[in-house]
């Protein structure tokens, strides 16, 4: 009887929390539902409530894709946030090895600048850097896109926290068998941090992704620029074209999506992990 | 909204900058008119900056109209930049600073005065000999030409721009029992009205836009009542007189009543667009999206000019934005000035007003067969808005680098007022001390 009981209690609970994930999981998918589904809605049906288009079109995504340079944007957006993500994991992964390995003079104080221009904003620094990138002939340019941002003080201080988690004996132990620093890091402590590494990766790669300023500023012809500052040419002060805007936003987002999708495992062991510190 | 606080942001640093470095400059556009078209043999390239070609939909006509000229002038090539409203003014600003200002540029009438001190905006007056520009304006409407002018010099020509329009929903009117051929010409018939529509439909009576993004349409309500937003003289903020106090009570009114929804204008424009509001005051450039939606939605659109205040006269205010030469090279000028005059030919216009989706400021190019006649006759709705440009009043820019942040205290403060039961007079005299602050 208090078995029974007991798994009843428990039945209830299971159900409950379902039902609150199910909940939740609605709240967060609906969103990219409905702008699939606007998407594939003609013209007369975007401002209808219906939850499926009732007459399924692709003609918005002919216009989204004649309408801007997309294949050649989608291109620059991927290279840009590839090799910028890879260039930021690369710094912040060597900074944050050296400040928690090394004892060295000034090591905090350098530490804290880096964490202080994590709160300067943007627009202070966009005039000098685009000046500075101007001077460098780099304007319409991916590399004036990148190279301003190899370095990510936000990168470095998370990856610095999941450093210094690192079991220290492991390390001296691969000291003891002759290993260098160099060694140290890339077959000690980089196989072991895999998870973290990429899911700030792929905070690293959305943020990139989804920039729009300094690729406002940076570039002038579409076809040098982002995707983001495509996505702007539906919306106006005189209305949006939400048709196209909804079907050139699902080009645009797939990338990111399958992105996440592979690199999904890493990032739910490194929340996990993350939450169970 | 964390955006145009950005945004905002981004504007007053680049503010700091400009004036910085502006300064020594200016100064250098005083330099006598050297006659005419001379010099415009050469090959010359000119950088143009425009929103236009930055809205998906106005690309095709704004790439006509750039063809068309570059056909006609060979040794004239644009090479044209599609940089998006918001962004415009940070962007030029930005590209001064870094030494590859463009050319020509398409700024928004409230940034006039910015253009010409920070942005050294060349006025046309020193480009252009006096009887070219006397000659090349014939036909102009005369309102239309002020829009640009500051101190009484040109320096931005009128490009595309509109004026706030009632676009009503027939459907509704008839629904509710009012006459569609009569709609509300005065600010307590939008009242009654609305309340009309409101009851007897159950849908939103009116709305009325513009609170937000941008004070165009604030600015042609203050007009309307008899008032100003700034002083003649440029020097007082006059937003918080009574005049503009009485206007934002109307509007007030008008919510509290429940004649006007208490949506914002974004859901406004696809409540309206959805056949869900009876009455919408707001750009006329809106227009043709309307026309699509009233044709997919079964209902029928009309237009009527802004409604007044009592008998007084209304004062449209025009949104938009003009031409502006940046560029100091002689040649360059020329050949801007050439681009400029095709732009605002009946040509231009027309492409503009047709393809675009604009007004002409060229008034005689509707009854001509050769310009607009049959356009205008096949979209009669357009009718009211050129009606309204013999009483147009230009957008006026404040002064001093802190025009945006004026902007939006005006813009922040009316939707205040009107959101709530709260006192208009203290708001909007407060708004006024704090914006008389920023041009001291």
């Amino acid at each position: 009887m208090e078995k029974a009981g007991r798994s009843f209690g428990s039945f209830t609970a299971v159900t409950v929390k379902h039902c609150a994930l199910i909940a939740l999981v609605l709240l967060a998918v609906f969103p990219l539902y409905w702008m699939v589904v606007t998407s594939l809605k003609p013209e007369s049906e975007v401002f209808t409530s219906s939850l499926i288009p009732l007459h399924i079109t692709l003609d918005n995504y002919v216009q989204a894709w004649n309408a801007i340079p997309m294949g050649r944007m989608l291109t620059n957006s991927f290279v840009v946030a590839v090799i910028q993500t890879v260039m930021q994991l690369l710094t912040s992964i060597l900074a944050a090895y050296a400040f928690t390995r090394w004892e060295f003079r000034g090591s905090n104080l350098i530490y804290g600048l880096i964490a202080l221009t994590w709160l300067v904003p943007f627009q202070v620094i966009m005039i000098p850097n685009y000046v500075a990138i101007s001077g460098f002939g780099w304007r319409d340019q991916l590399a004036g896109l990148i190279i301003p941002n190899i370095a990510s003080a936000f990168a470095v201080l998370q990856l610095y926290n999941a450093f210094k988690s690192y079991p220290k004996p492991l390390i001296e132990a691969a000291r003891l068998d002759g290993a260098s620093d160099w060694g140290v890091l890339w077959r000690t402590i980089m196989p072991n941090l895999k998870a973290p590494i990429a899911s700030i990766g792929i905070l690293l790669f959305i943020t990139s992704w989804n920039d729009y300023f300094w690729p406002l500023l940076v570039t002038t012809k579409l076809d040098n620029s982002t995707v983001q500052k495509g996505l702007q040419m539906f919306i106006s002060s005189d209305g949006n074209m939400w048709g196209a805007l909804m079907a050139a936003t699902t080009i645009a987002s797939l990338p990111v999506l399958i992105i996440y999708l592979l690199l999904q495992r890493q990032i739910i062991d490194s929340f996990v992990k993350g939450g169970l510190k | 909204m964390a955006y145009k606080k950005r945004l905002a942001a981004a504007l007053v640093s680049l503010a700091l900058i400009a004036t910085a470095c502006g300064n020594g400059a200016t100064g250098s556009g005083t330099d006598a008119a050297n006659g005419g078209n001379a010099g415009v043999n050469e090959q010359i390239t000119l950088k143009f900056y425009s929103y236009n070609l930055a809205i998906a939909s106005q690309v095709p006509g704004t790439e006509k109209l750039i063809s068309e000229f570059e056909a006609a002038h060979p040794n004239i090539k644009i090479d044209a930049i599609p940089v998006s409203s918001t962004d415009i003014n940070a962007k030029v600003q930005a590209d001064i600073v870094a030494g590859s200002a463009p050319d020509v540029a398409q700024l928004t009438f409230d940034g006039l005065d910015f253009a010409v001190n920070n942005f050294n905006a060349k006025p046309l007056e020193d480009i252009v000999a006096a009887d070219e520009l006397k000659s090349n304006f014939e036909g102009f409407s005369p309102n239309g030409l002020k829009l640009g002018q500051l101190n009484g010099k040109t320096f931005g020509l009128p490009f595309t721009f509109s004026t706030p329009v009632l676009f009503y929903n027939a459907k509704l009117f008839e629904e509710a029992g009012l006459d569609p051929a009569a709609p509300p010409t005065t600010w307590t018939q939008v009242k009654e009205y609305g309340l009309n529509i409101a009851e007897k439909t159950g849908m939103t009576g009116a709305h009325v836009g513009g609170a937000t993004g941008g004070d165009w349409i604030i600015q042609a309500l203050i007009g309307s009542n008899g008032g100003q937003a700034l002083s003649d003289d440029r020097k007082t903020i006059k937003f918080g007189e009574p005049e503009a106090v009485e206007m934002v009570q109307m509007w007030q009114d008008l919510i509290k009543s429940g004649a006007n929804g208490k949506l914002n204008d974004g859901e406004a424009i696809e409540a309206f667009s959805q056949g869900k509001i009876g009455m919408l005051l707001f750009t006329s450039a809106l227009q043709s999206s309307f026309v699509a939606a009233s044709q997919a939605g079964g209902w029928e659109l009309k237009t009527a000019k802004m409604p007044a205040f009592g008998d007084k006269p209304t004062t449209p205010v025009n949104s938009g934005s003009a031409l502006f030469i940046l560029s100091d090279d002689k040649a360059k000028q020329q050949a801007a000035w050439e681009f400029l005059k095709f732009a605002t030919s009946e040509r231009g216009y027309t492409i503009i007003t047709s393809e675009i989706g604009y007004l002409p400021l060229r008034p005689a190019i509707i009854d001509d067969p050769n310009y607009l006649k049959d356009w205008v006759e096949a979209n009669p709705l357009v009718k009211p808005n050129l009606e309204q440009l013999d009483s147009l009043k230009p957008w006026v820019s404040y002064p001093g680098p802190n025009w945006k942040q004026i902007e939006t205290i005006l813009n922040d403060s009316v939707s205040k007022a009107i959101a709530g039961d709260v006192d208009v007079a203290a708001i909007m005299q407060d708004a006024q001390k704090r914006a008389q602050a920023l041009i001291q």
